[in-house]
């Protein structure tokens, strides 16, 4: 009886402790969106007068330390996450939904349903988007007048865009001429800004002939001409042809090293996507007008293959969101800190000051946002792009996905690294959730 | 009364006291098998960090084992691992250890003294300023490119690309050789001077009096830095993920870094803990290796 009552004492002083520790807000999310966030926490903190523990990381592995914080327990109240890793937290119940507070907040209206969709799970919204993306190819024009080739760059197919670096390789001597996101250490971006902007257009755009998966027959695609057109164009730039440096994706910090190599005229072309109109020069807000930019990169769409009924170009869209955990102490505080952040004064002159693709119609409606060149040239992609597979498991398909491209680079065949992505498909899904394409 | 009883007053009798008394040992030891334990358990699921199977796990026997064997990765990461820890570990720190300790003997207190702070820099400096270090030294306009290569006429080199596993092996070794060096130190400083000169008045040569004398008598200092420092070096991750992530393709992904990756990056906590296991077996058979090279010869 005696311990019982020693064991509840304790228990409850130990509650009392961290009770009052934890009586703040905390957040987590990465450097490069701290120009949101933080605007958002010090009007949160100013309105309440409660303290908000800011929990700001590296944009380097970001994702699997919030995957890792949530399932041991340690992750924020508030948490920042790339979409496509919404429904995979949802399934696991590390994140709340977010419907019935979504009801009471005004501006929940404006958001685009389709973009909604990315990050709701069973139905239910789980996050909200902070922005929505496109990709392309950005160059450096300096580079480019170097190696003598036309400007505005157009190209119309993947020979258009080797011949572009085959010419930069010659004339400038520049090894990185062509920097197509490769390997495991880059994680989503070698699937999303590499491998899915080819696949998408190195075959016919149906079912999953050009896809990761084939929705129609409910599988994974395990093996298919489209698969190995792409991994043929790894192998030409890295090994046959070394259009490319391989160790540029396995750098300490790869992204800020490849966006000062681009705005030093040492790369030619990289595959990135919208957000560069800003990342290039800072993520969290330049002072370079918009034409002085252009003196030092522009862009072009991804060109399809150029194989027959292929698409012209391609796009494929992401892009990141904020959302509470499951067990945040108090949830009211925790939503009335992400409905400040996302409170239009802030998240308006977010999306404009970086050239964010909007998520929002009272945004996209501004006269700010409509007045904005980079913007009004690169929404238009937007009209024909697609999403992610994320279907329960997309985040091992997309990491078997990176596997695949690290062992072409590593020198083994198309033929054996495409058998190696299936047999993981089969471990992971089963032999009936994967199918070929011959 | 016999004597048995009499050696063991009350103490035999009360199970309770003898079970409490043993009770921090037993907690110490559940302390320490707890995480082996624990992987060892999940490493027969396919528990996922993410996703429906971080809930809805199952049991898969030995699939994840069979994996090791069947799938590339394991066994390339291996084979990379094992060259990384006999030419960082045993050819690069143990033997330069040796040799900078026997040598750096016969120089004068102050050199010595620059020598060692020198070593020592490279030791105490952290793993990822090291990397970034090295990152940058080994570029293709690092200094070793800029100050070496390019003045005497050859074209720039881009090491990390070309020659990764050289290059984090040499920067493995820089940063490591500092253990050896100071272990060895000792050691020579406890071989008796006297025994030397027995040696050499006896005619040994320099050679024959290292050989014969002095290397049989710190044996299990030898012994002990080769533990060490293999299974630290066979499990090694800062620098070499902060240098090439791995890459470029496998060339540096080391098993600690492959188990990282499938543990975390792709979330298969399950296939990582089998890695895992696998790696604690490999490193304990080749610490019982050592240990019995440890033992004084019959």
């Amino acid at each position: 009886m005696k311990i019982k009552a020693f064991l509840s004492a304790t228990a409850a002083s130990v509650a009392l402790i961290g009770g009052a520790a934890q009586a703040e807000v905390s957040i987590m999310y990465a450097d490069w969106l701290a120009s949101l966030v933080e605007p958002g926490i010090e009007a949160y903190e100013k309105a309440t007068g409660e303290k908000v523990e800011a929990i700001k990381l590296p944009g380097e592995g970001y994702v699997e330390r919030v995957a890792l914080d949530l399932a041991s327990g340690t992750a924020s109240d508030v948490i920042q996450m790339d979409s496509f890793v919404v429904s995979e937290l949802a399934s696991a119940g590390y994140i709340g939904a977010l419907d019935e507070q979504l009801g009471g907040w005004d501006q929940y209206q404006h958001y685009l349903a389709g973009l909604t969709e990315v990050v709701s799970y069973n139905g239910n919204v789980y996050a909200l988007p902070t922005d929505t993306d496109v990709r392309m190819l950005w160059y450096s024009v300096p580079v480019m007048e170097a190696a003598g080739i036309a400007l505005p760059w157009a190209p119309k197919s993947w020979d258009d865009v080797l011949d572009a670096a085959r010419q930069i390789k010659e004339k400038t001597g520049i090894e990185d001429a062509f920097a197509l996101p490769a390997g495991t250490k880059r994680g989503e971006a070698t699937t999303m800004q590499g491998f899915y902007m080819a696949l998408l257009g190195a075959d016919v755009p149906e079912a999953g002939r050009n896809r990761l998966r084939d929705w129609d027959a409910g599988k994974w695609v395990g093996d298919s001409p489209a698969i190995r057109r792409t991994l043929e164009l790894y192998k030409t730039i890295y090994i046959d042809e070394e259009l490319g440096t391989q160790s540029l994706h396995y750098t300490g910090d790869v992204d800020s090293n490849i966006r000062e190599a681009l705005r030093e005229g040492e790369i030619g072309i990289v595959a990135s996507g919208s957000w560069e109109n800003g990342c290039i020069f800072n993520c969290e807000g330049t002072d370079l007008s918009q034409a002085e930019r252009d003196k030092l990169v522009n862009w072009a769409p991804w060109p399809g293959s150029g194989v027959e009924g292929a698409m012209a170009t391609t796009n494929i869209s992401g892009g990141w969101a904020i959302g509470l955990n499951e067990n945040a102490d108090d949830k009211d505080e925790a939503f009335a800190l992400l409905a400040t952040i996302f409170d239009y004064g802030n998240f308006q002159k977010w999306t404009v000051e970086n050239g964010r693709m909007a998520v929002r119609t009272d945004i996209s409606e501004s006269a700010e946002y409509a007045a904005d060149p980079f913007l009004a040239r690169a929404t238009p992609l937007a009209s024909a792009t697609t999403g992610r597979d994320t279907y329960p498991g997309y985040q091992v398909v997309s990491a078997l996905v990176q596997q695949m491209t690290a062992d072409v680079l590593d020198g083994v065949s198309v033929d054996d690294a495409v058998a190696e992505y299936k047999a993981g498909l089969i471990d992971e899904f089963g032999e009936d959730a994967v199918m070929t394409y011959e | 009364m016999s004597i048995r009883s009499e050696a063991r007053p009350w103490l035999s009798a009360n199970f309770g006291l003898v079970a409490l008394a043993a009770l921090p040992a037993l907690l110490m030891i559940a302390a320490l098998t707890y995480f082996t334990v624990w992987v060892f358990t999940i490493s027969f699921t396919d528990l996922g960090l993410v996703g429906t199977k971080s809930v809805n796990w199952n049991w898969v026997g030995f699939d994840n084992y069979d994996r090791l064997i069947n799938r590339r990765g394991f066994l390339e990461s291996l084979w990379v691992t094992m060259v990384f820890t006999f030419f960082s570990a045993i050819v690069g720190q143990s033997v330069l250890g040796f040799a900078l300790a026997a040598l750096l003997r016969t120089l004068q207190l102050r050199l010595r003294t620059c020598l060692e702070i020198a070593i020592m820099l490279g030791w105490l400096l952290p793993d990822v300023v090291a990397a970034f270090l090295w990152s940058a030294t080994t570029a293709e306009a690092g200094l070793i490119n800029q100050v070496l290569l390019v003045p005497l006429g050859f074209e720039p080199v881009n090491f990390l690309n070309e020659l990764a596993l050289p290059v984090v092996i040499i920067a493995n070794v820089w940063k490591g050789t500092a253990w050896s060096y100071l272990l060895f130190s000792a050691a020579l400083d406890s071989v008796p001077r006297e025994v030397l000169e027995a040696a050499k008045v006896d005619g040994a040569t320099k050679w024959q009096r290292t050989r014969r004398v002095t290397l049989p008598m710190i044996r299990s200092h030898i012994g002990t830095n080769t533990l060490f420092i293999t299974i630290w070096t066979f499990t090694y991750f800062p620098m070499i993920y902060a240098m090439t992530g791995g890459g470029p393709g496998r060339q540096t992904k080391v098993l600690s870094i492959f188990m990282f990756e499938q543990s975390f990056k792709i979330g298969k906590l399950g296939y990582g803990a089998a890695i895992s296991v696998a790696m604690l077996l490999i490193v304990g058979v080749m610490a019982i290796g050592y240990m019995r090279l440890l033992k004084e010869p019959e």
